[in-house]
């Protein structure tokens, strides 16, 4: 089993990623915003440079992992003048809780940044109870 | 999400108190600690300000070949048309705008870690370059501009003679 370091981008904040992977290498924590609207979180998460084929997210034991491979973008014997933000792909998991309709997550992919549609489970809903009056 | 970073009291000057010198102390050594995690990248982060108001700007790549510079710049998600391009002297200015993600949110946030805002950043080239042959490309996060470097900048071979 290869265990990869995390970093997150100009933080340097590192984790251990938690389940196996088949590259080795450098991999970067996005970073992330979670809100929460009526109906569902909207997690957001910033991955430059990942192609739309090259995200993989997966759910399994209340365990949402997000990836996003990143081709190499540098061909040999380039001369640079600055270097400030490093390549590498992106992983990040998230523990939800089983108020989250797991069957119900989507995401999209746009600009670089992932959205992903956590919807609440109906049961966790709030919901009126319509009150009959009886003579 | 913030953090206070936890302290050692012994950069305090010990038992809490702040001498002058332990103070100084201190402060050395919490920036020389940024300048080890962030480098040259004096975010947020380094100057304390929230990111509404510090003015930020994208991390760049400039790679340089013999006949163009190639400036990379990660700036997740933005759209194309908001992103501004110009050539201002010797320097390469790309600025534009990310929205943030609030307008989404009924309930706020319970990550906050993306920044949003506006933002410019300033690219000085290393050589003179055609201002009428830059091309830019923005796709999947990334801008990549691409300047011809003018004739003038281009190395020249001189013949010796012999004599």
């Amino acid at each position: 089993m290869s265990t990869v370091n995390v970093h997150q981008k100009a933080h340097g904040q590192t984790e251990e990623a938690r389940a196996e992977r088949t590259r080795g290498g450098q991999a970067y924590r996005p970073h992330v915003d979670i809100l929460e609207s009526k109906d569902e979180l909207i997690l957001v998460a910033d991955m430059p440079g990942v192609k739309h084929d090259n995200i993989d997210i997966n759910f399994e034991e209340h365990v949402l992992t997000i990836q996003g491979r990143v081709e190499p973008r540098y061909g040999e014997g380039v001369n640079f003048l600055l270097y400030e933000y490093g390549v590498g792909d992106f992983y990040r998991t998230f523990r939800l809780s089983e108020e989250i309709d797991s069957t119900k997550i989507h995401a999209e992919h746009a600009n670089g940044v992932l959205t992903v549609y956590l919807p609440k489970s109906e049961k966790t809903k709030p919901r009126k109870i319509a009150v009959t009056a009886s003579a | 999400m913030s953090l206070i970073p936890w302290r050692n009291k012994k950069e305090d000057g010990g038992a809490g108190q702040l001498t002058p010198l332990g103070e100084f102390r201190g402060e050395m050594n919490r920036l020389f600690e940024s300048f080890l995690r962030d480098g040259f990248n004096f975010g947020e982060r380094a100057t304390g300000l929230p990111s509404l108001l510090s003015n930020w700007g994208p991390a760049v790549d400039v790679e340089e070949t013999d006949k163009q510079i190639r400036v990379r710049a990660e700036i997740p998600g933005v759209k194309a048309e908001d992103l501004e391009i110009s050539i201002r002297g010797d320097a390469l200015v790309i600025a534009g705008e990310k929205k943030g993600s609030e307008e989404r949110s009924e309930g706020g946030y319970y990550y906050q870690e993306r920044r949003f805002g506006s933002f410019r950043r300033e690219v000085t080239l290393p050589t003179a370059v055609d201002p009428d042959d830059v091309r830019a490309e923005y796709a999947n996060g990334i801008l990549t501009v691409e300047l011809k470097k003018s004739l003038e900048a281009l190395p020249k071979k001189i013949a010796v003679k012999a004599t």
